[in-house]
């Protein structure tokens, strides 16, 4: 099966120290490779507003994740995992493979289509002597 | 069948009733539209191209002839046409919330001018992001 890539986001409650979440974030790490998962990268967003309130709290500390795997297991532990996680109030997991592959696809599309027609100078000389031809002989015709 | 049938005219409410009923409906469907688009113009022939409040706006002619609705609508264009995008961000909630209204709800195309295409990703986008919580579901009071 083709390797499908991931996005993984999880929000820790604000008031946990830094060491925890790293913790959290190691434990996932673990259990990607464990799968057979590859972790491409690991961002910490930081503490952030959330747009609602979440167990009381509106703010939360965001880690984001991007991970690729050829099955879809993977996905069902990390998530197992993050719900059972202390510091974890929230977290989401996003197929991208297929949309990231459309962007490419209609990317290429567009710039084949660039690299085809690259005559924007051109049209703009033709249809200005083009409107002034067929004007010329309609008159012509209606004198004979 | 014919026992069946026999029952229902000899029994005198019951055949009047289902009439009626088929005549209203029939009045509701057919005369009810010609009732409800004659309201501006009346002499005209129940032609398909009726009056349409806030139909296709940016057409030359023809709202000159009816008089009245005579105002020239501003073309939108679609953000992420202009913008060439090929995939909308979830993560980015700063380029997705001028899409939303005051309340939370998702704008329509109409009001944004989005296009089919877009408005559909964007659509994803929005719910994703209203549920990692960079979006909210609906304002808090």
């Amino acid at each position: 099966m083709e390797e499908r890539q991931y996005d993984l986001i999880f929000i820790c409650r604000p008031d946990t120290p830094e060491a925890d979440v790293d913790k959290v974030i190691a434990t996932v790490e673990h259990t990607a490779t464990d799968k057979g998962a590859k972790i491409e990268k690991t961002e910490k967003w930081g503490r952030k507003r959330m747009a609602y309130r979440v167990q009381r709290l509106r703010e939360g500390f965001y880690v984001y994740m991007v991970l690729k795997s050829t099955h879809g297991e993977v996905v069902k532990e990390l998530e197992r995992r993050l719900k059972v996680a202390d510091p974890v109030m929230k977290y989401l997991t996003v197929r991208v493979d297929e949309e990231l592959k459309r962007q490419e696809k209609l990317k290429r599309h567009r710039e084949k289509r660039a690299a085809r027609r690259p005559r924007k100078t051109v049209p703009s000389a033709v249809p200005s002597a083009a409107p002034a031809a067929p004007a010329a002989p309609a008159p012509a015709a209606a004198a004979s | 069948m014919a026992d069946e049938q026999a029952p229902r005219p000899a029994a005198p409410p019951a055949a009047p009733t289902g009439s009626t009923g088929y005549q209203g409906g029939s009045s509701g469907g057919h005369s009810g539209p010609p009732s409800g688009g004659g309201h501006t113009g009346p002499p005209r022939f129940g032609g398909p191209g009726g009056p349409r409040p806030g139909g296709p706006g940016a057409r030359p002619g023809g709202p000159a002839k009816r008089g009245k609705r005579n105002f020239v609508r501003k073309k939108k264009v679609c953000r992420f046409c202009v913008d060439k995008s090929d995939y909308i961000d979830y993560k980015r909630a700063e380029i997705l919330a001028p899409f939303l209204q005051e309340r939370g709800k998702i704008l329509p195309r109409r009001m944004t001018g989005t296009c089919a295409r877009h408005q559909r990703w964007l659509t994803v986008a929005i719910k994703r992001a209203q549920n990692i919580a960079l979006l909210p579901f609906a304002a808090e009071l």
